[in-house]
């Protein structure tokens, strides 16, 4: 009897020190069919921007050691129709994704704009206070975005160390040191996809436009002005992929106001807690 | 796009209060887009101009290794109404050296002269229309656009029409008409486009320059293209495409025919023809057509891999009443197999298994192209039709219309893959380690004794050797090997195995230091002539580099690089009469590489030496030392 113990006391034991080692795991789920924004935008009309690339199905983000792995999935097979690796990208062409992160969640920390470009704010207490940029341009040239276009911002950017693409999926490695700690559930979360410019308006930040009327590469269905959110997919309500969320994507997307003029309010997001 | 109404209404606003409202009724619906590009380059030799490789045919003469030029372009774009949009493309054309102060093209003179007056239209930057389409969303049931004007025609795919590639991107005009029947089950593209008639063609034309054709008519000359694309499941796409390349003249025969052959409608007695009459109407005859379909099923049902089969088949016809035979006439420099009547036919299986460790996933592709498949109007390069690192840098390309040319010493090679049969496997980790390793085992549909290579098949006229593309030339005056087109050959046993480790190391180092590696080794062998053994060609080529990357600081990344290559072919080269050579080559190449950009300031530059030692056994040894260097600085606004 006490052999059996001492045994069951050490697998535990084991078992504990197992569990308390492996890193915390996050996932979000987003319902398919809502890669529309708030509800009206179209894909440009040009061939590579594929039925689903923008649709976001599936957000992972996994404790691993010193770094910090992403995985995003969109509903279509990720391609690279303008051959990223001549111009030192990383394996991908269309897509860009922004993983927004409250880690305090406390009301005027953080920052409330969106990056450039994404034309969108925070709530007022659920401030980003890392984003965490998967971009099909190499680390060169998104650095230097970050320094023209989003300097004030630019310490809470993170770019990935490795990026890789695996059928529909992008995997993105992120040193955990400049996260600032590790992952946690109690953290809000805010995934936004988005299509990479290379050649981006001068105060975007890689981003591409979402016009009235869409163009071979410009999204439709929103205003020529830019005070409508470009954004074109994110995560909503619970993040678990239930049908519901398309509705609370178009109506968090759709907080927006644009005057005749041009002049308006951005769209309001808000976080993920997984905690609730 | 409102940052570009604003310029335009604050530049036009000083002085001109009194118009300032009807300027910018006038300029607030143009979104304009500029863009200069500036390109250096330099060699240690004496040829002056600002490409390396120009057009092999009809030299021009902004080719050159010295030289500095600019281009500016301007894209404008407007909306015609809320569903009608229209845009144009103007370039300037590019090649004047900025030593080229006064050149005005107009040319009064053949030969380089003080006049300012004798260099062309090439070297006198005017501004081209380049590109132009109106785009309307009609009201018309199931179509969601139409798009009439300018396309890079990137809508099907490499095998039958494919992308043209970027430089080239606005030159093809049509009628595009993009829809659905169903958003998931039925997706269409239908084109109609006008044929290039210096390039979609037998003998790189349409007509033009054929001995056979006396008043080339391209006007006519069109493809036609149908994409359906369907996502019948969750995670299911099936692409069907078909094409059409239809290539007419004039029927010579219609006695109404400018010059007809039988104007009169007698023959060389005098006799009346029987069903000649003129009737006011010419008759067009086809001079060449290729039809080229192919189905594509992607299957990403599976979490844990993806499986892609793609098949396709083409048909070509020649008229050999209007179509000069060019692998005759051309000793072989010939887009296509002349070959009045031929079908052909590929396919191509992948499947991609991902995580099957950590990290880790391993690619499946098996090829069979054969060797009549032709398709004239696809991809000729900026692809990538196979798994496979090839032979060559660059890519593979599934036509014999490859394009190698119009491009700098530091630019992609594309070979063609026609009559490749074999397969590839691929494992790789992704991590902040990177690391591929390659397998491709392939042998040739192409492979026969005592080819037709005189009469029909192309072989491009230099068949053996590895091909150099570190110092290509188009006439082979360095030996440079095979040409990347030449599948054919008169007596071919050829099988081949490649080996590729390529790394890439993220590491933490200052910045993050990148450390590359990436190290090919190719077998190649062909027995060439069944008949003896005299003329058996073994190549073992080996190629090594091995790069360091530094991001010195926000936008900047330095790179330092070198490669080592070192080739051993035996019977390189010859004949069986004269025999043949055991060759050894020896190559070097080290280099220093920079890429900055700030607030859209981009700048490249790539500088390297480059040693070559050929030991030729039948030849004399040939002696390189190259040093070579490319700059570019863009800025667009």
């Amino acid at each position: 009897m006490k052999k059996f113990l001492t045994g069951s006391m050490t697998l535990l034991m084991v078992l504990y020190g197992g569990m308390a080692l492996a890193g915390t795991t996050i996932e979000f789920s987003d319902p398919k069919g809502d890669d529309d924004g708030p509800g009206k935008y179209t894909y440009p009309t040009d061939a590579v921007y594929t039925p689903g690339s923008f649709d976001l199905t599936n957000v992972e983000l996994e404790d691993a050691g010193d770094k910090v792995k992403v995985t995003v999935t969109v509903k279509a097979k990720i391609e690279d129709p303008w051959d990223s690796k001549a111009w030192d990208g990383n394996g991908f062409s269309v897509q860009m994704f922004v993983i927004h992160i409250d880690t305090d969640h406390k009301a005027g920390s953080g920052h409330k704009d969106g990056l450039p470009g994404f034309n969108v704010t925070f709530a007022d207490d659920q401030l980003w206070d890392k984003a965490l940029v998967i971009s099909p341009q190499g680390k060169t040239r998104v650095q230097a975005e970050v320094t023209a276009k989003a300097a004030a911002m630019k310490k809470d950017i993170l770019i990935p160390t490795s990026v890789s693409v695996r059928g529909r999926k992008v995997v993105a490695t992120f040193n955990k040191s400049d996260l600032g700690g590790d992952l946690s559930k109690s953290w809000g979360y805010q995934v936004l996809v988005q299509s990479n410019e290379g050649f981006p308006d001068k105060t975007d930040f890689l981003t591409r436009k979402v016009n009235e009327f869409g163009g071979q590469h410009r999204f439709g269905g929103g205003s020529d002005y830019d005070c409508d959110p470009h954004v074109m997919d994110l995560i909503a309500g619970k993040a678990q992929g239930e049908g519901s969320e398309k509705s609370e994507q178009h109506k968090m997307l759709g907080t927006f106001k644009c005057n005749a003029d041009g002049s308006g309010t951005r769209a309001v997001l808000q976080m993920v807690y997984p905690e609730g | 796009m409102r940052t570009s109404r604003l310029f335009i209404v604050l530049a036009l606003a000083p002085g001109l209060v009194g118009f300032s409202t009807s300027a910018q009724a006038e300029t607030r619906n143009f979104e304009l887009y500029g863009k200069i590009y500036t390109k250096w380059l330099y060699r240690n030799n004496d040829n002056a101009g600002v490409l390396s490789l120009g057009n092999p045919f009809w030299p021009d003469n902004m080719s050159g290794d010295n030289g500095v030029a600019t281009e500016f372009e301007l894209n404008i774009k407007g909306r015609v109404g809320d569903n009608v949009q229209a845009g144009v493309r103007i370039k300037s054309r590019f090649g004047a050296l900025w030593q080229d102060w006064w050149e005005n093209g107009d040319i009064r003179y053949d030969a380089e002269n003080t006049s300012g007056e004798s260099l062309g239209m090439n070297r006198a930057q005017y501004m081209k229309l380049r590109g132009y389409w109106i785009q309307a969303a009609l009201p018309i049931p199931f179509v969601d656009n139409v798009l009439v004007g300018s396309s890079d025609l990137g809508m099907f795919n490499e095998w039958t029409i494919g992308k043209v590639r970027y430089i080239d991107r606005d030159n093809g005009k049509g009628i595009f008409v993009q829809g659905a029947f169903d958003e998931d089950l039925l997706r269409f593209h239908a084109a109609i486009i006008a044929l290039p008639k210096l390039w979609v063609g037998p003998q790189w034309s349409t007509g033009v320059g054929d001995p056979l054709v006396r008043l080339p008519f391209y006007s006519q000359d069109w493809a036609y293209g149908l994409k359906l694309e369907s996502d019948p499941y969750d995670g299911v796409k099936i692409t069907a495409i078909g094409t059409a390349t239809v290539d007419s003249e004039v029927d010579m025969t219609d006695p109404d025919a400018v010059g007809s052959d039988n104007a009169s409608c007698t023959d060389e007695l005098g006799n009346a023809i029987p069903g000649c009459e003129r009737d006011g109407a010419v008759d067009w005859t086809n001079r060449y057509t290729n039809v080229v379909g192919t189905l594509e099923t992607q299957i990403d049902t599976w979490d844990g891999g993806s499986f892609n089969v793609l098949l396709g088949a083409s048909y070509q016809s020649i008229n050999p009443d209007v179509t000069g035979n060019g692998v005759l006439l051309n000793n072989g420099v010939y887009p296509l197999v002349y070959d009045p009547d031929m079908f052909g036919a590929f396919a191509r299986v992948r499947a991609e298994l991902y995580d099957i460790a950590d990290d880790t996933s391993l690619k499946f592709e098996y090829f069979n192209i054969g060797q009549h498949f032709q398709t004239i109007f696809g991809a000729r390069r900026e692809v990538d039709v196979l798994l496979t690192d090839g032979f060559i840098e660059g890519g593979q390309v599934a036509t014999l219309n490859s394009a190698n040319e119009f491009v700098d010493f530091d630019e992609a090679y594309y070979e063609t893959v026609i009559g490749w049969h074999g397969a590839t496997a691929i494992l790789e980790y992704q991590s902040d380690l990177e690391l591929s390793l390659e397998g491709t085992f392939l042998t040739y549909n192409t492979n026969a004794q005592n080819r037709d290579v005189d009469e029909k098949y192309p072989d491009f006229l230099h068949t053996d050797g590895f091909t150099d593309t570190d110092l290509y030339d188009y006439a082979n005056v360095y030996d440079r090997g095979r040409d990347p087109r030449s599948v054919f050959r008169r007596n071919q046993d050829r099988m081949s195995a490649i080996a590729v480790l390529k790394g890439l190391w993220h590491t933490d180092l200052g910045n993050g230091l990148d450390v590359g590696l990436k190290t090919k080794f190719i077998w190649d062998s062909d027995k060439r002539s069944d008949t003896t053994d005299i003329d058996d060609y073994l190549g073992l080529m080996s190629m090594t580099r091995l790069w360091l990357t530094y991001p010195a600081a926000d936008g900047l990344s330095l790179t330092v690089g070198g490669q080592f290559d070192y080739w051993k072919e035996d019977n390189r080269r010859g004949t069986i009469e004269q025999g043949y050579g055991d060759d050894t080559t020896t190559k070097v190449r080290p280099w220093l590489a920079l890429a900055y950009t700030f607030d859209g300031f981009t700048l490249k530059y790539q500088f390297e030496y480059f040693y070559k030692d050929a030991q030729r056994e039948r030849d004399d040894d040939r002696l390189f030392h190259v040093i070579r260097s490319k700059a570019s600085l863009e800025v667009g606004w």
